[in-house]
């Protein structure tokens, strides 16, 4: 089968037939599955009804073969399957959520699935880069999966996943099949009217992801919000736009950037009438939270609540502004700074007061919202590869269109990656470029405001509600060193990592070999052998970008007073007392920041290399073509371990550098016999030649230590006289 | 003094309803099953169908199949229930 799920020898997918007849027939397949639904909540009913209960006490030699008889019809993995009891409350309630709790999925929700791999496969023929996605290769192993459970199985461990996740953002398209698979799918029966809905294409009334009512967010999200009125800079000042213009207006929104601020503009029209344009901002992706209710949480958050601290903030900053009662306002916003600007619009209030006239939404998903005033014109401008419009449960793949009203653009952009393709300098680009004719179809309804500006004012927006992203751990204080590849905020934070660290015992002489040429440094012996480690690293999230690690390094004694058996006392050391530590000898990585970052802060021999790592599961699997190194298996049954804080040794001219990491996160022993290394190169360096010297070449560690998910920091290197 | 229960009567016309409900169920999940089949030979001609469409639409076919059956039984006994009275 190939990667994209199609049968080998078959002509490939050539377009639009092929898509339509998938998305025909997923719609047909979710029509059978809602009907399966129904047929089962009736035998449910039956099954409970009074009537039946009562007359099977008087009568049990008929009563029970009739109780018995609809029992089993419903629960027969064969028919109706494990979970297809329904009721709201009761013994009924308690067998069908035992049922999904224990994994025996409905027929109906089976088929649902089958219906949403439908429209996986549907997007895919729009996407055929998919297949070189990391994230799509694990999907593609789920949900090509033969035998139903397999499937289910296998999605089930992909969205328990946190990192999978994180790969599958590049997946946009698709995001809202991913979602309702999973709530249809997880072990939480709360949610399966989210997955219910997301697979019909009903109307939400929860956060796709979760699958939690907005009921249940509201008791989450109760941030005040603040708004305070501030000057912009001189520089700033110098790019506001002068006269209305929807690219103006992004412009302006481009310019605020996404740390919290807004823009309040009175526009005069064409008829001499003064306009109100209110702009609003996103949020940061990828970026750690600050105080700001703009950050991916908020957003996601914030999506199916008509009430948001975001939202707050903007109607405190509005009563300041003092805009006239009835006066005509547009509403502009990108990514979460639409959800709110949608969020006000939808409030019958707030179109009482002002007469909101237009709503333009880029990169947001506002297809769960719905504005007060019918005469509210609404402009929805999202790209396919985007994976924030999409945070609504409307994605690629969908065949329902709630809004034949709006104005909706839905382009393919020529960036994929997110978040590139969700930043909003993509989107002004592509508007000049790639759909100019949506630009010049909302600057002709924006016509009212296509006038001079004659007053701005930019507000700071607070919620005080969200700590910061990764707090406490990672909230340390920070100073800026140059690189080559620009000022880099030290200590470096990884907000989502996944590590495995093969140990493996070496001939302490030939470790001897790759340190420095200098007497004091000299390997940890355990007996007549030394450790040399060989670390991997998914790096999901950090202050320097995303990227994969691989290292080699030698564990050593103190470089002052090295004593036998260092290593095992320093563990018992805080790690700040600690003087031994891992001398890297050979280091890849697959960005420029992070080889510029290795190299001149933390003073280790880093080279650039392109590597692949999964590194959450039990089955670990790293690939770098490009230094001939694999190293797949599977992980045995582990001990938890204490957090493993150490030292970084590395050199810089004649000096060493010292570098201090922390961690925070489940760390677990294994033994090594599931995992192998394999070099497929006759290369001596960077890497290969060296585990050639130590003889690790194809050789299965003593121990691994792993970490599927964790955050750490590691400091500016300290420069030691040695 | 002895009552008798004025929802005996309407509980065994409910349970008689029901009966029927199920039947016509069991129709609706043979129809189910046939539209599972039909959408499977569609997908036959479909280069860009995953391989596994057709044997899964197949199997929950087959499902609703026996949950057909089994709601036929299921309102047989229901019914036999209900006519039995006291």
């Amino acid at each position: 089968m190939r990667a994209d799920g199609t049968a080998p020898g078959r002509p490939a997918p050539d377009g639009r037939e092929d898509r339509e007849l998938l998305r025909r027939c997923a719609r047909e397949v979710v029509d059978v599955a809602e009907g399966i639904r129904a047929v089962s909540a009736r035998t449910s009913t039956a099954l409970f009804t009074p009537a039946l209960t009562a007359s099977a006490r008087r009568r049990p030699r008929t009563g029970l073969p009739a109780q018995w008889a609809l029992l089993r019809a419903l629960t027969n993995k064969h028919g109706l399957g494990g979970s297809a009891i329904t009721a709201p409350k009761g013994m009924g309630h308690v067998l069908g959520t035992a049922g999904e709790v224990l994994g025996r999925e409905s027929l109906a929700a089976l088929v649902a699935v089958t219906s949403l791999r439908l429209r996986i496969a549907a997007v895919l023929v729009d996407h055929p880069e998919f297949v070189r996605d990391p994230g799509m290769r694990r999907l593609t192993e789920a949900v090509t999966a033969d035998k139903d459970l397999a499937a289910v199985r296998s999605l089930r461990a992909l969205f328990r996943d946190q990192g999978a996740q994180r790969a599958l953002s590049g997946l946009a398209p698709l995001m809202a099949e991913l979602l309702a698979i999973r709530a249809l799918l997880d072990e939480d029966p709360y949610n399966d009217e989210t997955g219910w809905a997301l697979a019909t294409g009903r109307e939400l009334s929860a956060d796709p992801l979760h699958g939690v009512s907005a009921a249940r967010l509201a008791g989450l999200d109760q941030g005040e919000g603040a708004a305070e009125a501030v000057g912009l800079t001189d520089q700033e000042r110098q790019v506001i736009a002068t006269k209305g213009s929807f690219l103006g207006f992004l412009r302006n929104i481009e310019t605020l950037s996404t740390n919290g601020r807004i823009l309040l503009q009175n526009v005069r029209g064409p008829d001499g009438v003064v306009r109100y344009v209110l702009q609003a901002p996103g949020m940061a992706p990828g970026r750690p939270r600050t105080d700001s209710p703009q950050d991916f949480v908020g957003a996601w958050r914030n999506l199916f609540m008509p009430d948001s601290p975001y939202t707050r903030a903007i109607l405190l900053a509005l009563r300041d502004y003092g805009i006239p009662r009835g006066a005509d306002l547009a509403l502009i916003g990108h990514s979460e700074g639409g959800i709110a600007v949608m969020n006000l619009a939808q409030s019958e209030e707030f179109c009482r007061t002002y007469r909101v006239t237009h709503v333009v939404a880029v990169g947001s998903p506002v297809d769960n919202k719905k504005p007060a005033d019918p005469r509210t014109w609404v402009a929805s401008i999202t790209n396919q590869h985007d994976i924030v419009p999409v945070l609504d449960g409307r994605g690629a793949g969908s065949a329902f269109d709630p809004h034949p009203n709006w104005y909706e653009v839905d382009y393919t952009g020529p960036t994929h990656e997110f978040p590139l393709c969700h930043m909003l300098h993509e989107y002004i680009e592509h508007l000049r470029t790639v759909v100019p004719e949506a630009r010049e179809r909302v600057d002709e309804a924006l016509a009212p405001y296509r006038g001079p500006v004659v007053r701005t004012q930019a507000y700071q927006l607070k919620d005080r509600a969200n700590p910061p992203e990764g707090y406490p751990f990672l909230t340390l204080p920070t100073t800026s060193l140059p690189t080559t590849a620009g000022p880099v905020d030290v200590p470096v934070r990884y907000y989502d990592s996944s590590a495995a660290h093969l140990c493996f015992a070496v001939d302490a002489d030939t470790a001897r070999g790759l340190l420095p040429g200098v007497t004091w440094m000299t390997p940890s012996r355990l007996g007549r052998r030394a450790l040399a480690v060989l670390s991997l690293y998914e790096h999901r999230c950090t202050t320097i970008g995303p990227y994969t690690e691989i290292a080699l390094s030698v564990l050593v004694d103190d470089l002052w007073r090295p004593r036998p058996y260092d290593v095992a006392l320093d563990l018992l050391r805080r790690v700040d007392l600690r003087r031994t530590g891992r001398y890297v000898v050979s280091l890849a990585v697959t960005s420029e920041e992070a080889r510029a970052v290795a190299r001149e802060i933390w003073g280790q021999p880093a080279v650039r290399a392109s590597a692949e790592a999964r590194l959450t599961g039990r089955d670990l699997a790293v690939r770098s073509p490009e230094l001939g190194l694999a190293v797949d298996g599977r992980l045995g049954p582990g001990a938890r371990c204490p957090e493993a804080d150490w030292i970084l040794y590395g050199r810089r001219g004649e000096s060493t550098i010292r570098t201090l990491v922390r961690a925070h996160g489940g760390l677990r022993l294994h033994s090594g016999g599931g995992i192998r290394l394999r070099l497929d190169t006759g290369a001596a360096e960077p890497l290969a030649g060296q585990l050639r010297r130590l003889g690790i070449a194809t050789a299965r560690p003593r121990l691994v230590l792993t970490c599927p998910q964790f955050m750490l920091h590691r400091s500016a290197g300290a420069v030691l006289p040695r | 003094m002895v009552t008798e229960s004025p929802d005996r009567t309407s509980y065994d016309a409910e349970l008689l309803d029901r009966a029927e409900a199920l039947r016509s169920d069991a129709e609706l999940m043979d129809e189910y099953a046939r539209r599972l089949r039909a959408t499977a030979d569609t997908l036959v001609g479909c280069p860009a169908a995953p391989e596994w469409s057709r044997p899964t639409l197949e199997r929950q076919a087959a499902a609703c199949t026996t949950a057909a059956e089994q709601l036929r039984t299921a309102a047989e006994a229901l019914r036999a229930h209900a006519g039995a009275g006291d």
